[in-house]
């Protein structure tokens, strides 16, 4: 793969904390339309890598690039106008919104009509400007609601009769799959360009664990470039082009599933040794 | 040269005192993520414990010491007991609430008992006095440094070596771990209550001998000097609550030598607002001393909200605009016009704290611009009054956001801490910019309502311009809430993590909302001060701030009906209870807290 | 805010009458009282006012009522509570306006709540005699705003001739409650001393709730003052002159007459020997209304009155007064506050109005030091130079 055809590019990310790296000079490259696997023993670093690409977290080192662009340290919200979309390890949902608002919040950086790209001076009005569009909904701003309604209920009816009657309740009263697959759904409102998802399929039973992955491969055959870190290793194997396996924050091995699965140093570091309290997400205390 | 080795004594000395509150305010924080205001009331128990001692049995220093120790642990346990331990489990804002109702009911009880007037605490040692720079100490000062080092270290010893030690500090890092690996945590939080209340006794008890001093309205300043103080030295750090208080002390001392004794407090909240906002874990706490708030939404308790629909809403609507015409008594319209006004506080912070979690505990500060804003526009400027409330509206948003949004990085406690800070700043500042202000002077002369040159002067009239203000923000709420920014800010406030991964700017949309929810409050403020004629610094108090959160969570957050609901009650309930005149407050605050226990998520449910 | 706090005492007084109109030894009064509305603070920060109020108001009510009340019927009070904050005094206010019984209205308290009400006891034309609200402001509300409290303009200039002229101060610091009563009074006050020929080296406004001086302190004495005038209620400057104390700074101090209380002594023991205030009466006083105020006062609640006690005593007494020329309607209140002539007051000797102003004037004060833990008259001339 060179790195040309590269749209995300990763180079060297580095991150530490206290005496502890929990990433390691990490290199990784996506293709448009590919889809990539990150696996790895509990503490390997990949969800402090999917941090670190969303803008959560600050590297000590290395550079991100999307679609050619210098990415790194860019803010969540300035990497979602920019078409990154991606779920969370242990769900995210907004437990107080319904099924319905949760997807349309997906679907926040597409709204265009509420808020206009004026050119500089006029942009700072841009917050009072949107309050009042919001006020006033002259009839573009209703059509852009309704168009995007009627969005939503076609991503969530991907989700068969799972989510459909449950449009209006608020998603703490949803069962955990449903929490998950709602995340997913608002994701999907995005319009991603790039979609990571963090674990989507744990705590999940076995049937809801194949609904999940049939939709995955649905969204990969729509073209859709995933990046994706599973523990469930049959549905990577399934589902990936190439998988990339991490431990102790670095890259132990890259390939295609079968090459992997047979790697030694992969199977050492499942097998080999258990380290487990490693930490993964960092959220400093009282500031972001 | 020398006067600032004296600022320099007296601000230690000062921060002495502020050291005995902050101690014990940090341990409690430690462990129950609480700031607790009822510590002043436990101040002011204490200190009038050792009055009784003192005065009434004649007890020598070591055994009132005593006795105030045992008198304020007992007390704590209660507190602990009765108004704590049945709120596990809910809403965060839940206990924050109880012990402010829990602290009415205590600086009740003791003004009950002992009658408001002050009284002399006398103290055998305060005579003895040794000169240091050109004044002089006391035995007394040394005895307090005494009594916040020695606990100091008493507490340090303790949490280090002893087995409770090990499981408070176990609790205070991780309360679900803690509890998994068998600390009783619920021990924890008493031993915690009964050492902090302790200390919080003693220090009433010192400091009123220092003055020689006590009376039952001196537990408020006592809190919120408290709660500076450890925020200044890193919120739950006991020795950073010690050397922040000494901080403190030392800035306002300084404060006075620079500027005048009138800029204390000024100095003192500038000082806590910079911590808060450059160093938010204080100037003394290591990087990960805290630990973060809840990682989601657990600050706002899910509840079903009680659906009202727009037919009854606007039934309801009519039936009061009518109800002049039925019933034209004035102190009914005239409980209702300030029930309609103290509404449009509660739209604002129902929005603000409710809808975006932005639990503010200075929202009085934006009645006082607005208000300050549409008198002097109109005494000064000569503006129509119509329009100056208007603009004093737009000027408290203006204003309001500005002076916030530092703060907007800032979460939960920290936030609410952070516009407690800015609410006295106002006030202080509309204190002291005389040419502008009058300064103490107040406003006076302020012309009465009028809309479109008709002057509004009969009860009736005024009523019913309040009521129509209220019903067209609230129905521009609603629809505000109905539209996507509704689902926006709602969204930010259940996780902001994943709301910022979708692309919501978390300052925009604070700021947005504060903009919107200040409006109201500055409309509220202005109209206000027309129909008062006068206010002055004091007209818009802290006691309003507490009175708007508690508005808007008897109602439900968010919930728009519910904060109008929520000032019906509240303006209503201290008339119905006139009857009970003194005891008035006592049940008020005890309104409160049955109301947290049993239905913290407010009347008509947090939307 | 705390608009009131002091007390002048008039030289007329030395010569008034005792109260009680001759003849009055009627049988108590009977019948439907008559009632006056109170709005005052009876909980929340200030409650410890009302309490005063109401022990004053109560022992004039024995008197009047004992002695037949207004032509035959009760005079009474209604007390609602406000705790002084102007969101209750207006609900009040509309209260009293609506409830007919009531023909006039006496407070509330703090100048805030008092003024917030204003508009609404001049529209429904019902007196409201703030008695303890003398901003300057208060009785331009309109022609049903009264008072008999004094305005600082009064006062301030006596202290100032009292400290520069008898005392001799040259050099003096000014420390005052920043309220719109301490604010007032300091300007008045520096301009007096100014006049009298007095430099002010120094100016501290301290907030209502201010426990701690030391610095404050600090200032004063760099500014090298050589005297220290207090602007202050009993508790501040008992706090304050025990400060001093601690600081070694003993200086000559005069306090605004509002120190006048026997808690100032209790609360500043030794540190405010040596003390120099004014008042309009003393204990010792030998005038027929203050004894007989004093002794009441002692025999009804076990203690020294002070100065609220005192001014709800004479508000009582005038309004009665009042009623009894006049008539018992609100009008006529309105109209008799105007007419009435010398009525005798422990705190003024003989209240008149002026009608313009709608205050009682004229006021001269007696000069009091703290000596061996008492208030006694001042006889010295200059103490230091």
């Amino acid at each position: 793969m060179s790195a040309n055809t590269s749209f995300l590019e990763v180079r060297g990310l580095t991150r530490r904390f206290g005496g502890l790296t929990a990433v390691n000079n990490v290199d990784l490259d996506l293709a448009e339309g590919e889809f990539l696997s990150i696996i790895g023993p509990n503490g390997a670093g990949k969800t402090t890598l999917f941090n670190l690409m969303t803008g959560h977290d600050d590297p000590d080192g290395g550079t991100v690039t999307f679609m050619g662009r210098d990415i790194t340290r860019l803010s969540p919200e300035r990497l979602a106008a920019l078409g990154i979309a991606r779920t969370f390890q242990h769900g995210r949902v907004f437990a107080n919104l319904s099924v319905m608002d949760n997807v349309l919040v997906g679907a926040h950086v597409r709204f265009k009509a509420v808020r206009p790209a004026w050119p500089f001076p006029l942009n700072l009005l841009g917050p009072v400007a949107e309050v009042a569009l919001a006020l006033i909904r002259p009839p573009s701003v209703v059509a852009e609601e309704q168009r995007m309604r009627e969005e939503a209920l076609k991503i969530l009816s991907r989700f068969g009769d799972r989510l459909l009657p449950r449009l209006d309740n608020p998603t703490y009263s949803l069962s955990y799959a449903n929490r998950r697959r709602v995340e997913i759904g608002r994701a999907l409102a995005l319009g991603p360009k790039l979609l990571l998802l963090d674990e989507p399929t744990a705590g999940m039973n076995q049937t809801e664990t194949a609904e999940m992955q049939a939709l995955i491969g649905d969204l990969k055959k729509s073209g859709l470039t995933i990046l994706l870190i599973e523990h469930k290793l049959d549905m990577v194997m399934q589902l990936s082009d190439r998988v990339v396996v991490m431990d102790n924050g670095t890259v132990i091995a890259n390939g295609k599933p079968a090459e992997v699965r047979n790697d030694p140093a992969v199977i050492e570091a499942y097998l080999g040794h258990r380290r487990a309290d490693r930490p993964e997400a960092s959220v400093p205390e009282a500031a972001q | 040269m020398s006067s600032w080795i004296d600022y320099t004594i007296n601000g230690i000395i000062i921060g002495n005192i502020y050291a005995l509150l902050a101690v014990g305010l940090a341990l409690i924080f430690g462990v129950s993520r609480l700031i607790n205001f009822a510590h002043g009331s436990v101040y002011v128990v204490g200190a009038y414990a050792g009055f009784v001692a003192v005065t009434q049995l004649g007890t020598p220093l070591p055994l009132t010491i005593v006795i105030v120790v045992a008198v304020g642990a007992l007390l704590g346990l209660g507190i602990e007991r009765f108004g704590l331990r049945p709120l596990q489990g809910y809403a965060h804002i839940a206990p924050l609430l109880a012990t402010i109702g829990l602290s009415f009911v205590l600086d009740q009880l003791v003004q009950l008992t002992f009658s408001p007037d002050p009284r002399a605490l006398p103290s055998e040692l305060l005579e003895r006095r040794f000169q240091v720079g050109s004044g002089t100490i006391g035995a007394l000062d040394i005895l307090i440094a005494a009594v916040g080092i020695g606990s100091a270290a008493l507490l340090y010893y303790f949490l280090r070596f002893t087995r409770l030690g090990w499981a408070i500090r176990a609790t205070a890092q991780d309360r679900d771990a803690a509890q998994q690996m068998g600390v009783d945590v619920n021990a924890v939080n008493r031993a915690v209550f009964a050492i902090a209340s302790a200390l919080g006794a003693v220090s009433g008890l010192l400091v009123g001998m220092y003055y020689n001093y006590i009376d039952p309205a001196m537990s408020f300043q006592a809190t919120l000097k408290g709660v500076v103080a450890q925020v200044v030295g890193g919120v739950g750090n006991v020795p950073g609550a010690i050397a922040g208080s000494m901080l403190l002390g030392i800035v306002e001392s300084y404060g006075i030598a620079l500027f005048g004794t009138s800029y204390r407090n000024l100095f003192a909240f500038i000082l806590l607002v910079l911590v808060l906002v450059l160093r938010p874990n204080g100037l003394f706490a290591s990087r990960r001393q805290t630990p973060p708030e809840p990682m989601t939404g657990t600050f706002i308790a899910p509840s079903k909200p009680i659906q009202i629909s727009y037919p009854v809403l606007i039934g309801i609507a009519v039936v009061m605009a009518l109800l002049p015409l039925v019933l034209p008594n004035p102190y009914v319209l005239q409980t209702l016009t300030n029930a309609w006004l103290y509404g449009l506080l509660g739209l604002s912070l129902t929005l603000i704290a409710g809808t975006v979690g932005l639990i503010s505990l200075g929202h009085a500060a934006l009645l006082a611009i607005g208000g300050y804003a549409s008198a002097l526009l109109s005494l000064d400027l000569g503006m129509p009054v119509g329009a100056s409330i208007l603009l004093a509206g737009v000027i408290a948003a203006a204003i309001g956001t500005i002076l916030v949004f530092p703060s907007f990085r800032l979460r939960g406690h920290y936030f609410s801490i952070a516009t407690l800070a800015i609410g006295e700043i106002v006030s202080l500042v509309i204190l002291n910019w005389e040419s502008v202000t009058r300064g103490p002077i107040g406003v006076a002369g302020i012309p009465p309502l009028s809309i479109f040159g008709f002057e509004l002067d009969t009860d009736r009239s005024i009523y019913w311009f309040a009521l129509a203000v209220l019903v067209i923000l609230a129905a521009l709420q609603f629809r505000l809430l109905g539209s996507h920014l509704g689902r926006t800010l709602r969204a930010m406030r259940d996780d902001d993590i994943a709301a910022r991964s979708y692309g919501i700017g978390l300052d925009r949309y604070k700021a947005l909302a504060f903009s919107v929810g200040s409006f109201a409050a500055g409309v509220s403020g202005g109209i206000t001060s027309h129909l008062y004629s006068y206010i002055n610094h004091e007209t818009f108090n802290s006691q309003l701030s507490i009175l708007a959160l508690t508005i808007v969570i008897l109602g439900g957050m968010g919930n728009v009906t519910g904060a109008i609901l929520g000032s019906v009650l509240l303006v209503g309930l201290p008339e119905v209870f006139r009857v009970a005149a003194e005891y008035r407050v006592l049940i008020y605050g005890l309104v409160l807290l049955l109301l947290v226990r049993f239905r913290p998520q407010g009347l008509l449910g947090t939307i | 805010m705390l608009a009131h706090r002091r007390l002048v005492l008039t030289a007329a007084a030395l010569l008034a009458l005792p109260f009680a109109p001759a003849g009055a030894q009627t049988a108590p009064a009977k019948g439907e009282p008559i009632y006056l509305g109170v709005s005052g603070p009876l909980t929340g920060p200030n409650a410890q006012y009302g309490a005063q109020w109401k022990q004053g108001f109560d022992l004039a009510l024995d008197e009047i009522n004992g002695a037949g009340g207004i032509k035959g019927r009760p005079l009474a009070y209604i007390f609602e509570d406000t705790q002084s904050d102007p969101r209750q005094s207006v609900a009040v206010a509309q209260k009293f306006v609506a409830d007919k019984r009531i023909v006039a209205e006496l407070g509330d308290f703090a100048s805030p709540a008092s003024m917030a009400a204003s508009p609404i006891y001049q529209r429904a034309k019902l007196v409201q005699f703030g008695f303890t609200n003398s901003h300057p402001d208060f009785t331009k509300g309109g022609d049903y705003m009264w008072s008999n409290s004094v305005s600082q303009a009064d006062e301030q200039p006596l202290s100032a001739a009292f400290a520069v002229k008898r005392l001799g101060m040259k050099r003096i610091a000014v420390l005052h409650l920043n309220t719109d009563w301490g604010r007032t009074s300091k300007d008045i006050f520096v301009k007096a001393a100014k006049e009298y020929g007095a430099e002010v080296v120094a100016t501290e406004g301290y907030l209502p709730d201010e426990k701690d001086f030391r610095s404050t302190i600090v200032r004063v004495r760099d500014a090298k003052p050589d005297g220290i005038m207090l602007i202050s209620y009993y508790s501040d400057a008992a706090l304050i002159a025990r400060q001093l104390q601690q600081a070694g700074l003993k200086l000559p101090t005069v306090a605004a007459s509002s120190v006048y209380s026997p808690k100032l002594i209790e609360l500043g023991g030794d540190a405010v020997e040596g003390l120099f205030t004014a008042s309009r009466y003393f204990p010792d006083d030998p005038r027929p209304q203050v004894r007989n105020f004093v002794d009441k006062f002692k025999a009804k609640y076990g203690k020294e009155p002070d100065a609220f006690n005192a001014y709800a005593y004479d508000t009582m007494i005038l309004m009665a007064q009042v009623m009894r020329e006049s008539g018992i309607d609100r009008q006529a209140i309105h109209d008799g506050l105007a007419k009435v002539k010398d009525v005798p007051s422990v705190i003024f000797g003989k209240a008149t109005f002026d009608p313009k102003t709608r205050r009682v004037s004229g006021a001269v004060s007696v000069d009091l030091v703290v000596k061996g833990g008492k208030f006694t008259i001042y006889q010295g001339g200059a103490v230091v130079h």
